[in-house]
């Protein structure tokens, strides 16, 4: 499942050379619509949340525990944790994945799986969280 | 790639993108997910918080204060910007947009994309910096 051009000499010039990548275009789109959230919210969404937020920049009530209950533990709540938080995660995996192999790290079929993984993991937890907190 | 392409190119050595200004520029690019990453657990731990009680929510709030976290935070907001700068031009490289026949020139639709981050954040201070 090897992209041809990410395959290392020694893993056999013919036997993985020709395999057809079916998964690759996902990976490819995931990180395009990560890319895309990245670049449009995400600016914002570290402004206010990790910058003027806990400078106290921000009215007191506005991100109070009640306020930002209600605001996250909703339904546009679970659409803003899947456009700042999943669709990036798997936009830094696949960025991370083809910077380990630019610098030589680790091996791409095994740091494919850990990337994408982790990813995958973290937003299912982080919309997990969302749907919890709309239960209790 | 004359009599050479039926044989494969030398393994590069990890440090090939030293050796070009572009090459650097594409590495940093690469690099920006780094303080994102950061950023994304910090903002998973802030929900996490959120959903055990008030007290949490109030503990990670301070924590988000710390020096070396809002540095990272700050480190991040910059790394978001480059992202941006870098991402906005590919657009009209990878989807040229022509309205009634003629193309819309590049500037403009890097404009627009640019609007876009200023309309996020003003939806933002709509939502949270009003008081």
């Amino acid at each position: 499942m090897n992209k041809i051009a990410m395959n290392k000499p020694s893993m056999g010039q013919n036997s993985a050379q020709h395999k057809q990548a079916f998964d690759e275009p996902l990976w490819w789109g995931l990180f395009s619509a990560g890319g895309v959230c990245f670049a449009i919210l995400l600016p914002a969404v570290i402004l206010f949340i990790a910058v003027l937020l806990p400078l106290g920049l921000l009215p007191a009530e506005e991100l109070s525990y009640e306020r930002a209950s209600s605001l996250l533990f909703s339904v546009p709540g679970f659409l803003f944790v899947g456009a700042v938080v999943c669709l990036p995660l798997f936009h830094a995996a696949h960025r991370l994945r083809h910077g380990m192999f630019d610098i030589s790290v680790g091996n791409d079929a095994l740091n494919k799986k850990l990337m994408y993984g982790s990813a995958a993991l973290l937003s299912l937890l982080a919309l997990g969280v969302v749907v919890a907190g709309m239960l209790s | 790639m004359d009599k050479s392409s039926s044989q494969r190119l030398p393994p590069l050595k990890r440090n090939w993108w030293l050796k070009h200004r572009f090459f650097k520029l594409y590495m940093l690019r690469e690099a920006t997910v780094l303080p994102l990453v950061f950023f994304t657990l910090c903002l998973l731990a802030g929900m996490v918080a959120l959903l055990q009680g008030a007290e949490s929510w109030q503990g990670w709030i301070a924590f988000m204060g710390s020096p070396i976290v809002l540095l990272l935070n700050l480190l991040a907001l910059a790394a978001s910007l480059y992202h941006a700068a870098t991402f906005f031009v590919l657009f009209p490289r990878v989807m040229p947009i022509r309205i009634a026949g003629h193309s819309l020139p590049d500037q403009v639709i890097v404009a627009g994309q640019w609007a876009g981050v200023v309309v996020v954040a003003l939806l933002f201070f709509w939502l949270l910096g009003r008081g």
